[in-house]
Parts: structure tokens; C-alpha cells; sequence
């Protein structure tokens, strides 16, 4: 649907400079897990199949396609093995934003800075032709967000993001369930979100989990949050709920809100580490062209 | 002691005042509005401050604090305001010269828990008030002055100096008091060229502390001290005192004693009291005395023969002096004059020393008079050993250290003579109230011949003829000379009659008991507190030992004069004398001082020195010690802690 909307060409230097976009062309998106595209892509797939590249051995089973049977090696050791091949495929790429009203704050806003990695890594995407689909946790659970493939897709996508609109309460699990619903293949999720959900983050990863996918958590805090400069009596007013906290601001209330901060931050890592997934932390302080280039690649996720 | 409040404001300025606390409680109530902070999520605020809900309490009393705070400030500037002072005593002057009467009076409990405890609390509360600059001393004085401090700006000092000042049993006088401060009020004195180089030092102020039981200075010179009398006591105190106390025995029976006491009332009401009279320490008889307002009365007690006892008599019933209620005699057999006669030969003389009575009363021994020249005599004359000596028609060349009789002879000793010999010279007149002459009858007496005699200043002529005195008696130093101005015997004639006729032996008598040192005994059988008491005590040895009534042992050794001259008799009771191990005599010394007794206050609480008369004053200087300045200091204590807490937020 996004494909037949009109482009922004102003919109590319919202998000991305050309300069970066020179950078990115040379990055791609990698997975640590074997995904089976639904169309051949110039991507090695990780799934051993018909194909000119090898890439392993494995015990015969009764079944097997005896046309991969290694002759040459049953002729030396007598027992079969199976000759696997590495299947070129495209890779699924989603990124699920949070476009709550909780996002809107910093400098640049969290979601302005979201919405930047949403569109460096679509763009790395795009450029290595994997499919790249942009959702929401506020998006209608019947609503698929659209899907993107090729370089000349990057308008519609920086579009889209371009169009996104903070709003709305957090609500991670049931916006992780309705991706989930809607998507049920594989491939590399990238949540991008404050995970500042009163509910707690740890049912809606828990979704994530059966879905198999290989899961990048990135939680975006404003600097505001990570060291906040308050003073005084203030009533606090949630952005998203109206809930209200009366609070005398002190050094050691300021002490004790950066340890809790901290053992958030702390428990969703342990809680995505145990489970296979990939936390990282960004504060809208940090550079974001440093954040793909340095933090990802750490981690893995692009090369 | 209650403040007084002073307005410092005026009615209108304490309206707005008034309006501050609620000002402040209502603008608090006001700043409890918090101001709204929209935030991303209050998610991590909310976990942030759950442990923090358990001291919610904390939170609620700090949010509190500050507001009580402020009104504690408001309070303490409004106190300010109403400037409290106190009344207080200022020291006014840098030298102070504290005296403290501990006079026998200054034991009086009519002020709790005695009036020399209210001088030195009186005293030390001043010495809390002196700036570190002063300097003072401290006297203290009963019938002498005692420097028991000398100038020091030391508290501590002058603290410990005030504190061991005990109370005595003597009589006041302010005067040495006086004198001494006005000799340590400017130790420098100086010579008028000093005088004129150096600055004048400040002019000391001297404080007297005193019941004022002292009788007026007359000391002009002491008038130009800056004094100041601070009385110490009331008027409505009342006190029983004895004022005589004396054991005599009965004329009639010697074997008999009697106890005489006067008491009296020293106060403004009608008084009982019960009287009660000790033998050795126990109750041996007891009377009741019923006294008016300022009245007086005696009692009197008989007693059997007692060779020797310590009487005690006792006011039993209470009063504000304790000092004055006891009295003592001592009961000793009596002493026995040492006398020496020198005659060639005079029976009645020697029959009139040797009657019953003169035994008793002397130890006579009878020497020729070639007696004179022997180096004995001139040892025994010289070294005072005996108590009278008696020439009969010879004289020595030097005068003994004794008392003297002379018959027929006149002493070496400057202003004596006599004119030539009359014939039959008229008795015409005796002094009749000179001890030596009582009971003397001289009606038919009669001198064949006699010089008229011509005596030292100050002398008595106790039998005056028609032709001049034929006996007197005149001082020398410490002894007295009687002078025969005719001859008893006159060698191979009777020069009078007098031996032979009845008032000879009574004569010999008085001149034995009066010269013989028994009325002098008398005399000091009882003395003051502080008074010298000078013992004649029959005893071979230079030394005595006197023990005080509390036990202390003095040693004292004998004079030129023959006797013991004892001053320790700072304290009331029995004080004994021993010659080594024996108990020779035994004195009294009583207070028989009606100035102490009457331990009311004098009536206008005024003394007069010289003549400048020194009204009493409660203390030094009355001054209001204000207190607004502590108050504004305590407000600004607070609004540093206020400050402290509302910008640490210590307890949040």
C-alpha cells in the first residue's frame, strides 16, 4: 500500500545523510539463525539445500534424497553421509516500532531517533534485497504494515516512517501478539522501543520466543530519562496514561530513580540474553550514525 | 526567675506581625500545589520511590519540619520584639575586694543554710559575673582579718578561695577588715613622683558581706573606700544566748557551789526555754527560763563540792544561733601563790602568812635577808618564779620579775621616795574599794612614826595620813609594787599597833589573794573567742601544752612575766593545760558577746565609716540583662538549619 503513495524526496534528508547512505552501501544484514526465504535471494542462506556451495556432512536417514548421497566418502569409510549444500535466499527483515506518546520526548525524540534506525537498517536491507517490513505495536491487528524490497524502495520506506505520529499508550504485549499474528514466518525482528510498558516487557518477548525469530532489542531512552534534571516539588504527569506522581525532588530520590533505571535496564538484558535475543541500549544523546556502525555490528547484526 | 516583657513595637506593628504565621501557613499550604511536569513515564518514578513509602512518615514530617521551622523563626524574632530582660547584678569597676564576715553571728540559720553560706553564694555568683580583665581578692574577717586570696583574675582561684572559708566563733571588727583592704587596694602605694608618672590605678571596690554585728568605724580615713555593704540576714530573727556564766563557792560554806547563769532573749516575742546544766558531758540538773521581748533572766544552780569538773550549761531549746546557747566553767581547786618573804625577823608578819587561810591561799617562804645577795635569789628574782615577794626593812638592787610588798623600804625603781621620818602621823583616810583594803578596819590603829611617800604616775594611795600617803601601790610593767611607808616591828620599838589589831591578817589576805595572782586567775577563767588568755600555772618547767576543746595541742612557753600567754582560743569550750602528763589548769572561753547574740539585722541596714554612712544594697549593680540577642541568635540557628534542610532535602 506504501508503494503506491507518493514519495517525499525531502524526506531522505530528515532521516538519512548522503554521506551515511555512502557508508551503509557497504554494510549488509546478518542473521544467526537459518531462515528459509520464500524466494531465492543473493543471500547465502544458511539452509543447507540445492545448491552450488558446500557447506557440510550429515548421517543419512532413511528418506533422504539419495541423489546428495557422497559416494566417495561411503567408498572410504562404508557409511553414508549426506552432502549439504548452502541455498541462496532472501531474508525477512522486520522492524517493530513504538510509536507510543511516551516516545515523543528528548532531543531529537525518541521516535525521530527509532524511526533514523529503522531507516539506515531498511536501507541496508533494501540494498542487499531482502524484504524489509515496518510495523507498529499501535497497528490494527488485521492491518499489515507494508513490505519493501529493493533499493528503489527506500523513498517509500523513509516515507512511511516519515509519517509515523507519536500517540497512544505502550501496550508491548498485545502490540508483539498482533506482529506476531500477522507474521508468521521467520527472520531478523528489530523491536526499537523505551519498553516503558507499566504491564512489564516480559510477556510480550516471551511471544517472541516461540516465533523463533533472531530478536534486536533496542531500547531508546532520552538523555532526560537516563539523568534527569529536576528540582524541587513537582506532580509528574505520565505522557501516556495521565497518572500522576507527587514527588519532592531529592539527591537521594534522584540516586535511588537512576539505581532502579539501572536495574531495568539490567533486567531486560539478563531477560533477553537468557532467551536468545539481543538487547542493546540507546540514549538519543549518542550518535546514531555510531549506533549502527559500532553498536550492531558488535553485536552482529549487520557486517 | 520569671523575664519581664517590654513592647517594642506598637499596636499597629504587632497587627501586621501577628499576620506573619498565617502568612506562612498559608503560603506553605499554597506551595503544597505542586507544580505538573509532563514525563515520558512515571513508570520508573513510581518503583523509584516504593522503598522509599516506608518512611513516608519521615516525608510527611519533613514536608512539616519546614513549615514549623519557620514559625519557630517567627516565634523566636517575635519574642525578640518583646525584648525579655531579667534583673541581674553587674560588676561595675575592674578590682574588687570581696569581705566576707565569718564572725560567730554569720553561723545564724535564720538565712538557709546559714548567712555565711548566703555571703558566699552571694560572693561566688558575682565572681561568675566578673569579666576575665577584673582581678579581686578576698578577706575574710571576724575580730581580725584574714587575707584569704590575694588579687587574681583566676575564677577557679578565687571559686576554691570562697569556698574554704569556714565559719568562727569570735567578734567582729570591721575596722582591721577595713584597714587591710584599704592597704591592698593599692599594694603599689607609691611616692608622689610616682604618683605623677604612672597612671592612677582604678580605685577598688570593696564589697562587705555582713549581718552588720559590728559597731560603727570611726576611721575617717577609711571613709574614701569605695564601699559597699550587702547585708546578710533579717530582722525577725530570734535567738537565746547565755551571756554570763560563772561557779563560785558559797561564802558561808566552802564545801558548796553555786552555778550562776544569765540568758538572754533576743527577740521580738516572748520566750521558754529549758536550761540544762552538765557535769563532764551529763545532765546533773535543769531549769526553765520564761524571758519577755528583749529581756533577760538568771538561774542559778547549787551544787556539792567538786575538787575538780568541767561545767557546761546549755540552752536546750532551739534558736537561729547555736553559737551563743553554751557556756563553760571550768571547776579547778585553787592555786596556790608562790611567795617569798625576806625579813630578819617579824612574828606578826609571819603569824599573819602562816593563818589557815593564808595556807591555802600561798606557799610562803620566809628568807633573812642576807637571802638577797646569794645567787639563788638573783636567779629565782630574775627568772619570775615566784608570784609575790615581801621585804621587810631590806631591798635589793635590781627589782624582781614579781609582784612586790616593801615595809620600811622603798624599791630601786625610778619615781619612789619618801619624805623624812614624822612623828605620829593621824590616819585620816583608805580607800576603802581597792581590793587590798576590803574588810580592812583601821579605826584604832595607830604609827609611832612614818614616812610620807611620793609615788610612780598611776599609782593608789591606799592609807592617807595627815602628813601624806603611808601605803601605795603602783604598776610596774606587768607587776604591781605595794610600799609601806612605816616599819612593822622599827627595830627596838613597835612602829604601829597594826600587827596587833585584827585587820593585819585580813590586810595579808587581800594582799595574797590580790598580788598572789588569784584575782588575775579569776579574770581568766573565762575569756573570749580570739582572746589571749595569760596562764599562771605553779609548774617548774618553761612549757606548757594547752589542748583545745576539738583536740588540738599548742605548745606554749613561759614569758618574762611568769606566765603562759595562750592566743588559740579561736574556738568555745574547756581548753586544758597539761605540764607533761599532769593537768595543771583548765580555762573557759565563751562567746558573752551581746553584739553577736542579737543576730537581728540592724534596722537601717546601714554602717557608717568614718563619716559617710553605707546603705546595704542587695548587689553591686541591679542592671535588666536583656535577652533578645540569644533569642535572635537562636532565630538565626534556625533559619540555618531550615536553610540546611530545605536545600539537602535530608530527610527525602
Amino acid at each position: 500500500m506504501s508503494s503506491a503513495s507518493p514519495v517525499d524526496p525531502s524526506a531522505e534528508l530528515s532521516l538519512l545523510s548522503p554521506e551515511f547512505l555512502a557508508r551503509l552501501e557497504q554494510l549488509e544484514l546478518v542473521t544467526r539463525k537459518i531462515f528459509r526465504g520464500r524466494m531465492k535471494g543473493e543471500r547465502r542462506s544458511k539452509r543447507k539445500g540445492q545448491s552450488v556451495e558446500f557447506a557440510d556432512f550429515r548421517n543419512y536417514v532413511a528418506g533422504d534424497d539419495l541423489r546428495f548421497i557422497d559416494w566417495n566418502t561411503y567408498a572410504r569409510l562404508d557409511r553414508m553421509f549426506l552432502k549439504m549444500f548452502l541455498e541462496e535466499e532472501d531474508l525477512h527483515f522486520y522492524m517493530l516500532l513504538d510509536t507510543s506518546a511516551s516516545m515523543d520526548f528528548g532531543a531529537p525524540s525518541k521516535l525521530d531517533y527509532a524511526k533514523r534506525v529503522a531507516a539506515a537498517l531498511g536501507f541496508i536491507g533494501l540494498t542487499h534485497s531482502d524484504r524489509i517490513r515496518v510495523e507498529t505495536f499501535s497497528q490494527p491487528a488485521g492491518q499489515r504494515g507494508p513490505v519493501w524490497r529493493g533499493r528503489a524502495s527506500l523513498w517509500r520506506l523513509l516515507d512511511y516512517l516519515n509519517k509515523l505520529e507519536p500517540g497512544g499508550a505502550t501496550d508491548l504485549a498485545t502490540g508483539v501478539r498482533n506482529f506476531c499474528l500477522r507474521n508468521p514466518g521467520k527472520g531478523i525482528l528489530v523491536i526499537v522501543s523505551d519498553l516503558l510498558d507499566k504491564a512489564g516487557y516480559e510477556r510480550a518477548l516471551r511471544l517472541l520466543v516461540a516465533q523463533q525469530m533472531d530478536v534486536y532489542v533496542i531500547q531508546i531512552l532520552a538523555a532526560e530519562e537516563l539523568k534527569p534534571d529536576l528540582k524541587g516539588d513537582l506532580q509528574l504527569v505520565d505522557s501516556e496514561d495521565d497518572d500522576r506522581a507527587e514527588l519532592t525532588i531529592s539527591a537521594p530520590l534522584l540516586k535511588r530513580y537512576e539505581q532502579t533505571l539501572a536495574a531495568f535496564v539490567a533486567g531486560v538484558r539478563d531477560y533477553c540474553t537468557r532467551r536468545g535475543m539481543t538487547h542493546l541500549l540507546a540514549s538519543t544523546e549518542q550518535p546514531f550514525e555510531q549506533l549502527i556502525t559500532g553498536y550492531l555490528r558488535q553485536r552482529g547484526l549487520v557486517r | 526567675m520569671w523575664p519581664e516583657w517590654t513592647s517594642m513595637l506598637s499596636w499597629w506593628q504587632w497587627t501586621i506581625l501577628a499576620l506573619v504565621p498565617p502568612a506562612i501557613v498559608a503560603l506553605y499550604f499554597l506551595k503544597l500545589k505542586r507544580q505538573p511536569l509532563v514525563v515520558p513515564s512515571t513508570y520508573l518514578w513510581h518503583r523509584a520511590i516504593e522503598d522509599l513509602h516506608v518512611n513516608s512518615f519521615w516525608q510527611r514530617l519533613r514536608r512539616s519540619i519546614l513549615l514549623l521551622l519557620q514559625l519557630l523563626l517567627v516565634a523566636l524574632v517575635i519574642l525578640a520584639l518583646f525584648s525579655p530582660s531579667w534583673r541581674g547584678t553587674q560588676l561595675v569597676g575592674d578590682r574588687f575586694i570581696f569581705l566576707i564576715d565569718n564572725s560567730a553571728s554569720m553561723s545564724a540559720t535564720d538565712v538557709a543554710p546559714s548567712r555565711l553560706e548566703e555571703a558566699k553564694r552571694q560572693v561566688l555568683a558575682l565572681v561568675e559575673q566578673m569579666k576575665s580583665t577584673d582581678v579581686a581578692l578576698v578577706i575574710s574577717f571576724a575580730d581580725t582579718p584574714h587575707l584569704v586570696q590575694p588579687f587574681t583574675s583566676n575564677r577557679q582561684e578565687l571559686r576554691e578561695s570562697v569556698a574554704a572559708i569556714r565559719p568562727t566563733q569570735q567578734t567582729t571588727s570591721l575596722s582591721g577588715a577595713l584597714r587591710l583592704a584599704a592597704g591592698l587596694a593599692n599594694p603599689g602605694g607609691g611616692t608622689d613622683s610616682e604618683a605623677t608618672d604612672a597612671p592612677k590605678p582604678a580605685l577598688a571596690q570593696v564589697l562587705i558581706f555582713s549581718d552588720g554585728k559590728f559597731p560603727d568605724i570611726t576611721d575617717s580615713a577609711l571613709s574614701g573606700l569605695a564601699t559597699t555593704f550587702i547585708p546578710i540576714g533579717g530582722r525577725s530573727a530570734h535567738n537565746l544566748a547565755v551571756s554570763a556564766f560563772q561557779v563560785t563557792r558559797q561564802e558561808e560554806n566552802a564545801e558548796r557551789l553555786q552555778a550562776f547563769a544569765r540568758i538572754e532573749n533576743f527577740g521580738a516575742e516572748r520566750a521558754q526555754a529549758s536550761i540544762g546544766l552538765y557535769l563532764n558531758g551529763e545532765l546533773i540538773d535543769a531549769d526553765q527560763i520564761d524571758l519577755a521581748a528583749d529581756g533577760e533572766g538568771g538561774v542559778e544552780f547549787n551544787l556539792e563540792d567538786l575538787a575538780s569538773a568541767d561545767l557546761e550549761l546549755r540552752i536546750e531549746t532551739a534558736d537561729d544561733l547555736a553559737a551563743d546557747n553554751r557556756a563553760w566553767s571550768p571547776l579547778d581547786p585553787p592555786r596556790r601563790a608562790r611567795v617569798l618573804c625576806m625579813t630578819s625577823g617579824d612574828q606578826p608578819l609571819e603569824l599573819a602568812l602562816r593563818t589557815e587561810r593564808a595556807r591555802e591561799l600561798a606557799e610562803v617562804t620566809v628568807q633573812p635577808p642576807s637571802y638577797l645577795e646569794t645567787a639563788e635569789y638573783r636567779s629565782r628574782a630574775a627568772g619570775g618564779e615566784y608570784d609575790l615577794m615581801i621585804y621587810d626593812r631590806c631591798a635589793p638592787r635590781e627589782m624582781p620579775q614579781a609582784n612586790t610588798w616593801w615595809i620600811g623600804r622603798l624599791p630601786p625603781a625610778p619615781g619612789w621616795s619618801a619624805a623624812e621620818k614624822v612623828d605620829v602621823p593621824q590616819l585620816i583616810d583608805l580607800e576603802r574599794t581597792h581590793p587590798l583594803m576590803q574588810f580592812v578596819e583601821m579605826g584604832e590603829v595607830l604609827f609611832r612614826e612614818g614616812a610620807p611617800l611620793t609615788a610612780p604616775p598611776g599609782a593608789v594611795s591606799l592609807i592617807d595620813s595627815d602628813r601624806g600617803p603611808l601605803l601605795m601601790i603602783a604598776p610596774r610593767e606587768a607587776y604591781q609594787d605595794v610600799v609601806t611607808g612605816f616599819e612593822l616591828m622599827g627595830g627596838e620599838r613597835i612602829g604601829t599597833n597594826w600587827p596587833l589589831r585584827p585587820s593585819f591578817p585580813v590586810f595579808v589576805l587581800n594582799l595574797l589573794e590580790y598580788l598572789g595572782g588569784r584575782a588575775e586567775d579569776a579574770a581568766s577563767l573565762a575569756v573570749r573567742p580570739g582572746q589571749v588568755v595569760s596562764l599562771r600555772v605553779n609548774t617548774a618547767g618553761n612549757q606548757v601544752e594547752v589542748v583545745s576543746p576539738s583536740g588540738g595541742r599548742t605548745k606554749v612557753r613561759r614569758n618574762s612575766r611568769n606566765t603562759f600567754d595562750f592566743a588559740g582560743t579561736a574556738e568555745q569550750g574547756l581548753y586544758k593545760v597539761f605540764a607533761g602528763e599532769q593537768l595543771v589548769r583548765r580555762f573557759a572561753v565563751n562567746l558573752f558577746d551581746a553584739a553577736e547574740s542579737d543576730i537581728r539585722s540592724r534596722p537601717d541596714d546601714a554602717i557608717r565609716i568614718g563619716q559617710t554612712k553605707v546603705e546595704g544594697s542587695t548587689g553591686p549593680q541591679p542592671v535588666r540583662q536583656s535577652g533578645w540577642r540569644f533569642l535572635l541568635l537562636a532565630a538565626l540557628a534556625v533559619l540555618l538549619v531550615e536553610w540546611y534542610i530545605y536545600n539537602r532535602r535530608v530527610y527525602l
